[in-house]
């Protein structure tokens, strides 16, 4: 069965003119991580809110997990569970307030609640300031007190919207290696973010968007084949210009004083030695998941991605 | 049947534990706001008075009790809409079983939980003033309609006050209306004829009427209880069909 089936999904907000979301169609797996990838505003959360039964659309059908977003929420609700983009625990209560309580809140037993809420709290490391009110973590606990009560409550799909952001790296690969460990039992995820690093790492398929509409979607390596060229090379502009460097490939000025071809592995070795010769400073690395989507929608996902 | 119980129990349950978690622990970490809550419905009760050097002291409780429950209705509105833009709570709510109705009635609960103290209070003067303890059952009855009825108005508006800037305007207004304007501090006798009929369509004034009759104070030959239970009940039963299908749980 598909976790989300949608078709021609248009959104129009009041008062705007221009859509969040331009009809677009597309098929959620279940049992994967699904990653919606774009730029801040490009409509991951309009998506996301509207397959969560939170946000009605303009036109177009979505089902979740067979059931139709407009005519059976119920059932829906039953069955999903979300982290909201910007959500934030409550000031006064401690992380094994919201999750033991929510999980009782959703059905469970105080006893189910109780085992499963010591061991989501253990997996994110949480734990040890399982007592502590919300306004006394630091922002990356904060989100995983948020990401702990929708992953407890075991629900069929799992919509975590930007669930990383503002985390510490190690609060990040906490959240990673709870989603992936989540995905194992068989469950679904709708993920957006807007870090290559992160729909790298977790993403079974992902769909790149950009101004509400879907520009490329596949799994990372049938993405990567986009590009036409499986290297990159970077070398210091500092002694060479573009037009040398055309005939090994496609050349783009990344602007931070380094030339980028995209090519293949033995022109890639040809540029080396050319380098090599002439002293320049240089980097051979794979095509990135950030090269493809730089091709693909003209420019990097957060500004000065490119220069890294 | 086992089923059946289940499924009618369940709501319940969410909201006792919903208003366990938004006022018995927020209040066991932040004892002190209940103070703040517990006094606020005596200032207007202390100056009457001592203004009518304490003749006035029926129409100051009734009034006092019912100005506090319409406060309250509408504190619900602003928690409600403030979890919804702070901390997208209600995001999470409604992407859950939790139904609307369920989640309007345990944060209302929460609220009767941080009114209590001043309730207790205010009831008691009324019992003592002359409703006796054979007027406690009306008195509770009472106390539950404007309750309700003002939690479900408080949810319908909070959808309306999403823009915090003119929430606390939508507030001070709805309160002129029901708890200032009309006669819930005084006497419908002072009313003029003429608006009469309007007084009588705001539930706040039968409320009002319903603790001044139970304290023995005379009633104008027009209202009966019944009258005034009919209005509180039509009211009830109105605002919650309001929050039920105009509130905003799914965006549009
Ligand atoms: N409630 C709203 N009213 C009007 N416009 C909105 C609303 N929410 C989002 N938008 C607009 O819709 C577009 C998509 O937003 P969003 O779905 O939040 O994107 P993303 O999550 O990818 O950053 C943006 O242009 C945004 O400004
Ligand atoms: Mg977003």
């Amino acid at each position: 069965m598909l976790a989300i089936d949608a078709t021609s999904v248009t959104k129009l907000y009041k008062g705007s003119s221009r859509p969040a979301l331009d009809n677009v169609s597309l098929q959620v797996e279940s049992g994967k991580v699904f990653t919606l990838l774009g730029r801040n505003g490009a409509g991951k959360t309009t998506f996301v809110r509207m397959c969560a039964t939170q946000l009605a659309p303009t036109s177009g059908t979505i089902k979740v997990l067979g059931y139709d977003i407009i005519r059976q929420p119920g059932e829906i609700r039953n069955l999903v569970s979300v982290v909201p983009q910007e959500g934030r625990p409550l000031r006064a209560l401690t992380p094994w307030d919201h999750v033991y309580n929510w999980l009782q809140i959703r059905g469970e037993s105080r006893q189910t609640a109780r085992e499963k809420t010591e061991s989501m709290l253990r997996k994110l490391e949480l734990y040890d300031a399982r007592d502590r009110p919300a306004m006394n973590l630091s922002g990356g606990m904060k989100q995983k007190v948020l990401v702990a009560m929708a992953m407890a409550a075991d629900a069929q799909l799992l919509f975590l919207d930007e669930p990383t952001i503002g985390l510490d790296p190690v609060s990040r690969r906490q959240v990673w290696s709870a989603i992936n460990e989540w995905k194992g039992k068989g469950q679904s995820v709708l993920l957006t973010t807007h870090y290559m690093d992160e729909a790298e790492m977790l993403s079974d398929y992902i769909v790149i968007i950009d101004k509400g509409k879907i520009i490329a979607q596949g799994t990372i390596q049938e993405l990567r084949k986009v590009i036409p060229h499986n290297m990159r090379v970077d070398i210091s502009a500092d002694g060479t210009d573009l037009e040398s460097l055309q005939p090994y490939g496609s050349v783009v000025d990344t602007g931070t004083g380094m030339l980028r071809v995209f090519t293949f592995e033995s022109s890639a070795r040809e540029l080396s030695e050319f380098a090599i010769k002439r002293n320049l400073s240089f980097n051979v690395s794979p095509v990135t998941l950030d090269d493809v989507f730089v091709y693909l929608v003209g420019r990097p996902i957060d500004k000065g991605d490119l220069a890294e | 049947m086992a089923q059946l119980s289940r499924y009618s129990m369940v709501p319940l349950r969410q909201a006792f534990l919903i208003a366990y978690v938004t006022g018995i622990l927020w209040l066991r970490r932040n004892p002190v706001s209940l103070i703040f809550t517990a006094i606020s419905p005596f200032s207007l009760l202390f100056v009457l008075i001592v203004i009518s050097n304490g003749q006035y002291i029926d129409f100051a409780v009734a009034g006092s009790l019912v100005m506090a429950l319409v406060g309250y209705g509408l504190a619900l509105g602003q928690d409600i809409s403030f979890y919804k833009t702070e901390y997208k709570i209600q995001d999470i709510f409604v992407a859950s079983p939790v139904s609307p109705l369920t989640y309007m009635m345990g944060l209302a609960l929460s609220e009767l939980l941080f009114g209590l103290p001043a309730l207790v209070v205010l009831a008691s003067f009324v019992v003592v003033l002359g409703a006796g303890i054979a007027g406690i059952p009306l008195l509770i009855a009472t106390i539950l309609l404007i309750w309700g009825s003002m939690s479900a108005m408080g949810f319908f508006l909070s959808s309306h006050m999403l823009h915090m800037r003119n929430a606390t305007q939508v507030i001070s207004f709805v309160n002129v209306i029901l708890a200032v304007l009309p006669p819930v501090f005084y006497a419908v006798e002072r009313v003029p004829d003429v608006l009469k009929p309007l007084v009588y369509a705001l539930p706040t004034t039968h409320a009002s009427l319903m603790l001044q009759n139970l304290m023995g104070e005379p009633t104008p030959a027009e209202w009966s209880l019944g009258f005034g239970f009919a209005v509180q009940v039509a009211y009830l039963i109105g605002f919650v069909a309001l929050a039920k299908t105009k509130a905003l749980w799914r965006e549009n």
